[in-house]
């Protein structure tokens, strides 16, 4: 019993354990030919495509471009979005002014931007990128309100009467005090960016994930298309993995501000 | 040496919801001295606890004047340290962090404010707790952070906004005897509020009593009890028992003055 307890705590078998049955059931359903093979590709066909686009140096550099646009993206959009969640949630006339602007944008899916930014744009990365500022910022702006709303006055009153600035109290109390908030929030907008880019791609794109997901479907490619399928969903896994769960652990979860972190590692 | 002096304070705001104007406070005077330690009791709702925010800072009154250290209230300040019932402790700071926030503030160095902020822990019995954070800490322990936390900054009031309550009864007593000690050996002047009033008379020198919306000073009343005090000695003292049932008769109007104490 012991062994296996040890076995199963094992941080590679907790990360890949759950996803035996899943390929197995994949595999089975190919095995078995219910489904047509040109519609369904095994996972060792899909395994010999990755293969062989990784030999020719198409895997990677398209998910270089994916990776760089997501990275273009979410960096104006964290750079733009979390100082306009503070001006909205901190000043009452920044609020009053733009609140019904915010959640109007907001309403406006993604997507549907894309026919007007090929227009101003054309099928460039400038295009890409604003589709994915857009989708970001917006629910990191409403996720920072909401976490500067969610600090308790008292904090801020204990704080102002242990003569800490209106400064002071911004760095040393709204900040970490909304960071619950500011956290998911960054969360929610990175998972809206990453779908936004394989949206954009299929539609603007030239290279990429997104894109080499539709052209494979044009040649009838299925297991390439599998493959990408798979890709995005193991980076959104390793992002979380790596950046968001450790950033949540470290901070928040520690603090007990939330409860613990459902852990990827 | 007077700490504060509060004249003629007023305070009516208008309800949100019904648009109706409310009088909080009708008319409270009273004073602090330096080194006293004052309770303010009254029936729940009566506004003791506006009377603490004005003091603090925090809301605005309406008329009268709020006097701490020959200088006129006007905003929060450092001279002014709230103790929340809430506890209100910065859930990601350390132990330390929290009890040399205010130390910081100042712009005092690093190695001062540490070494004055692991004097008052030990004083207030969180020595080895330093590393912690809130949320690992106990209730009772939590609001002696709270104390600490006040106390470390020397306000020329320390303000108590019914510190003890949301805390279960055992704790409760042992924090008051605790506070007692504490009081007893450094002497900071302190502005309790509670609706206890046996926590009230324990604690305090003087006991300032309110009536009910609109509030104004009933009574205040002196607690002839010596100190060093315990708890074991003041439940068994007569003058403990007469000022309580004293404080219990002008809660419930009644002008009957059991074992008038003046």
């Amino acid at each position: 019993m012991r062994i296996a307890a040890r076995v199963f705590a094992h941080p590679v078998v907790r990360t890949l354990g759950p996803f035996v049955p899943v390929v197995l059931l994949w595999w089975l359903i190919a095995r078995s030919g219910i489904v047509n093979e040109s519609f369904f590709a095994g996972p060792g066909v899909v395994w010999s495509e990755f293969i062989d686009l990784v030999r020719k140096g198409i895997l990677p550099s398209y998910l270089s471009d994916s990776v760089t646009r997501l990275a273009y993206g979410v960096g104006f959009g964290l750079l733009l979005g979390i100082p306009l969640g503070f001006l909205v949630g901190l000043n009452r006339w920044a609020r009053r002014l733009t609140w019904p602007v915010l959640i109007f944008f907001q309403a406006i899916a993604d997507i549907a931007w894309l026919p007007i930014v090929i227009v101003w744009f054309g099928f460039s990365l400038t295009a890409v990128t604003f589709v994915i500022v857009y989708t970001i910022v917006f629910p990191l702006t409403l996720g920072v309100v909401a976490g500067v709303d969610q600090v308790p006055d008292e904090l801020v009153r204990a704080a102002r009467s242990m003569g800490a600035s209106r400064f002071r109290v911004f760095l040393e109390v709204i900040v970490p005090g909304s960071l619950p908030a500011v956290a998911s929030g960054i969360r929610t907008g990175l998972g809206y960016g990453w779908r936004a880019l394989i949206a954009a791609e299929i539609i603007v794109g030239t290279s990429g994930i997104g894109f080499m997901m539709f052209d494979a479907r044009r040649v009838g490619d299925v297991a390439e298309v599998f493959l990408g399928m798979i890709i995005l969903g193991i980076l959104w896994y390793a992002l979380d993995a790596l950046v968001l769960a450790p950033f949540e652990q470290a901070t928040v979860e520690r603090w007990g501000m939330v409860r613990q972190v459902e852990t990827t590692r | 040496m007077t700490a504060m002096v509060i004249d003629n304070l007023h305070k009516r705001y208008v309800d949100r919801y019904t648009g109706e104007e409310i009088v909080a406070i009708g008319d409270v005077s009273f004073s602090v001295h330096e080194g006293e330690f004052v309770s303010i009791l009254g029936p729940s709702g009566c506004g003791k606890t506006t009377v603490l925010n004005i003091v603090a800072g925090f809301i605005e009154k309406t008329r009268g004047t709020v006097t701490v250290g020959g200088t006129e209230v006007t905003a929060p300040g450092p001279d002014r340290g709230v103790v929340f019932q809430s506890h209100a402790l910065f859930p990601w700071k350390t132990v330390l962090g929290n009890v040399t926030f205010g130390l910081r503030m100042k712009g005092m160095d690093k190695a001062r404010r540490e070494q004055a902020g692991r004097d008052v822990l030990e004083l207030v019995g969180l020595s080895g707790f330093e590393r912690k954070y809130p949320h690992e800490l106990s209730g009772g322990m939590q609001q002696r952070l709270g104390v600490a936390r006040v106390l470390v900054n020397e306000p020329a009031v320390m303000l108590m906004d019914e510190p003890f309550a949301s805390i279960d009864a055992q704790t409760r007593r042992k924090l008051q005897q605790d506070l007692t000690a504490l009081f007893e050996l450094r002497r900071p002047t302190v502005f309790f509020v509670t609706h206890d009033i046996e926590e009230a008379v324990f604690l305090s020198d003087r006991v300032v009593v309110l009536s009910g919306r609109p509030s104004t000073v009933r009574d205040i009343v002196e607690v002839p009890l010596p100190r060093p005090r315990n708890w074991h000695a003041a439940v068994e003292s007569t003058d403990f028992r007469t000022t309580v049932t004293r404080i219990e008769s002008l809660l419930s109007g009644e002008e009957a003055h059991v074992g008038d104490g003046s």
